[in-house]
């Protein structure tokens, strides 16, 4: 039976730090925080959607999550067992369960292999069927993911973007993991095949009870996916709460602009909507603005924003923001 | 009329064949007009567009055609008379600003050099100018700027100083190819900002291509969409947008999910992929990947015909 509410992953003030400007000598050594304090928990069956503007930490949070990156400070658990600082062996059992889909097909998929022993790859490090047995479940997956079975002789180059993103998620999907991590998963391939693998990923996490995180710049697709939307910005995260209502009423500045920028086709003759345009750039993480760190973009910043940190509070149940003045009537 | 481009044909031989990347493409684009251009990778978008700025030099390419630019024929142009157009009326902003700068020198120096290139005016003139364009893409300090490298600003810095070196001479045309694509939605809502402000200070015509409906439908005046090197359908924006004929539209319109409303359960999704160029199907390439099953698409291919909103597929037509 499955557990709706009992947390599959969960970070506890996870943080990731990059030293840079080390290598020859400790002058100038500098530190980014890419992730910084973030908490957040992911239940079973659910499609967390992440969203930010590039540097936002997004990928960097996803790559923890995984344990590609070793974290800095904070805990990670899984199923409620604390995998923070497990070694590469004491990992090995989790990663069956944990997988990830990469951005870019053509460099995640290995070129002078062929697909079919791609995704043969997993099955032959983490379990132990015979080959004829390893050949079946590839086709299997290959069926699942809507592949034809004589492609499994094929090179990546052979296919067309959508079709080797198809690989990648039959690779992710071939050791029936609980928790999938896409990053960026439909951004690289062209808009007419983005639906598809859109709903390729709805239908595999209706067959085998996937948990997604999603990860995605194009925040149309995000709301499509996404039970959840985290919103990060600089390595935090400043909203959180269920999909439609996050773009419908987001109650932080940053989101309200965020969502407000995304351009969308309007069949009235001219209805450019009304749009909050952020000033500035993005601060760089090295050095993060003290305070709110939204503060210098804020449209209604005030001198309390400049020194004290808003926390990720819980106005209601599933509905959390970081700001001191939060568009109350959307929560 | 600024720019008339009649049935452009643009080929490359390659090793696999004749690859007929643009095939029999027509356009016109008043003064002051934004046009649109949609399309996936492949669909030729880029390549028509490359064309018109005289910068497809393969030797082999085989260009065919009319580009009349202001009454004068473009196509077969000296390189050096093409030179003297391009950077001065016509300019170009890319997809990628990091490769569109050089790495080495300051952004002041390269938007002075072109202004040199064009026009006779001493160093010092040409930075004041600058100075001026960097304040005019909202650059918050741009004497500062001046001085900075490329890898110094972000992403969104580095495109509006390409577009201010585009801005420099006051081209009368410009064309930008994806010069969002690479950028947040928070940063290309201002760049879509300033084209349009462009477009209202300087009367430019400005030619975008992108893949993004929903960039094309905030800013056009007319849209034109391509699939496989042909235009399949063009008209106005309220046109395309609140009654797209040909199916590839349709669909393609009908496959972005909502941001607002009710979600759909599925995407109604497109199947299939773009064709290669070096494959295409018999008759209408859209075709294979078409809802609608109608005999004289498998053999001939449908031309767009006249009329400001038209579309190239014999069911529409017919």
């Amino acid at each position: 039976m499955i557990d709706k509410d009992r947390p599959i992953l969960e970070t506890r003030e996870l943080s990731k730090r990059f030293s840079i400007g080390t290598r020859f000598s400790s002058q100038g050594k500098r530190t980014v925080h890419a992730v910084d304090n973030v908490s957040l928990t992911v239940r079973r069956g659910e499609t967390v959607g992440l969203v930010g503007e590039s540097g936002c930490g997004k990928s960097t949070l996803a790559r923890c999550l995984v344990r590609l990156y070793d974290i800095t400070d904070g805990k990670l658990l899984f199923e409620g067992d604390d995998i923070t600082g497990r070694s590469l062996a004491e990992l090995r059992p989790f990663r069956r369960r944990l997988q990830m889909v990469f951005q870019d097909p053509s460099a995640s998929l290995n070129p002078r292999r062929r697909v079919g022993d791609l995704v043969a790859e997993p099955l032959r490090i983490h379990t132990k069927l015979s080959s004829s047995e390893i050949t079946r479940r590839v086709a299997e997956l290959f069926d699942l993911v809507g592949l034809l079975p004589d492609h499994v002789m094929r090179y990546p180059h052979e296919f067309s973007g959508g079709q080797r993103q198809r690989v990648g998620i039959a690779r992710a999907i071939a050791l029936n993991p609980d928790l999938v991590v896409l990053d960026e998963p439909v951004s690289a391939l062209d808009v007419s095949v983005q639906a598809q693998i859109v709903n390729l990923l709805a239908d595999l996490q209706e067959k085998l009870k996937l948990t997604y995180i999603f990860i995605a710049h194009d925040l149309s697709v995000v709301r499509q996916v996404s039970t959840r939307i985290a919103v990060m910005y600089l390595g935090s995260i400043v909203e959180e709460g269920p999909a439609e209502e996050v773009f419908e009423t987001p109650a932080h500045p940053y989101s309200q602009a965020l969502i407000s920028a995304v351009p969308v086709v309007e069949t009235t003759a001219n209805g450019v909507r009304k749009r909050i345009i952020l000033t500035g750039d993005v601060p760089s993480p090295l050095k993060p603005p003290s305070g709110c760190r939204f503060h210098p973009r804020c449209p209604i910043a005030v001198d309390r924003c400049r020194v004290e940190r808003p926390e990720l509070t819980e106005h209601r149940p599933g509905r959390k923001v970081a700001c001191h003045f939060p568009t109350l009537s959307s929560l | 009329m600024m720019l008339s481009v009649r049935d452009l044909r643009v080929s490359f031989r390659t090793h696999e064949g004749l690859v007929r990347a643009i095939d029999g493409v027509s356009f016109e684009l008043e003064e002051g007009e934004i046009l649109g251009v949609v399309g996936e990778s492949g669909s030729g978008k880029t390549v028509s567009l490359l064309a018109v700025m005289g910068l497809i030099t393969d030797p082999n390419a085989v260009i065919e055609g009319s580009i009349r630019y202001k009454g004068r024929e473009l196509v077969g142009l000296p390189a050096r008379e093409l030179r003297r157009l391009r950077g001065n009326e016509i300019a170009m902003i890319f997809q990628d600003p990091m490769t569109a700068l050089t790495p080495v020198y300051t952004i002041g120096w390269q938007i002075s050099e072109q202004i040199r290139a064009h026009k006779r005016v001493s160093k010092s003139q040409a930075l004041a100018r600058v100075e001026e364009l960097l304040a005019e893409v909202n650059f918050p300090n741009p004497r500062e700027a001046m001085s900075r490298f490329p890898h110094q600003l972000s992403g969104g810095m580095r495109q509006r100083a390409v577009i201010a070196m585009a801005l420099s001479c006051n081209p009368a045309l410009l064309v930008a190819d994806e010069p969002t694509t690479a950028l947040d939605v928070t940063v290309q809502a201002g760049i879509l900002d300033l084209v349009r402000k462009l477009r209202a200070t300087h009367n430019s015509a400005v030619v975008f291509i992108t893949h993004d409906m929903g960039v094309v439908s905030e800013l056009a005046d007319r849209v034109m969409v391509m699939y496989a090197g042909r235009v399949v359908e063009r008209g106005s924006r309220a046109e395309l947008f609140s009654a797209p004929q040909h199916p590839y539209t349709r669909a393609l319109l009908g496959s972005i999910p909502p941001l607002t409303g009710e979600k759909p359960h599925r995407l109604p999704a497109i199947p299939g992929s773009p064709p290669s160029l070096l494959r295409l199907p018999e008759g209408c390439a859209f075709g294979p990947r078409c809802p609608v099953n109608y005999e004289p698409c498998r053999t001939g291919k449908p031309d767009l015909g006249h009329g400001t909103h038209a579309a190239a597929c014999f069911r529409v037509q017919a």
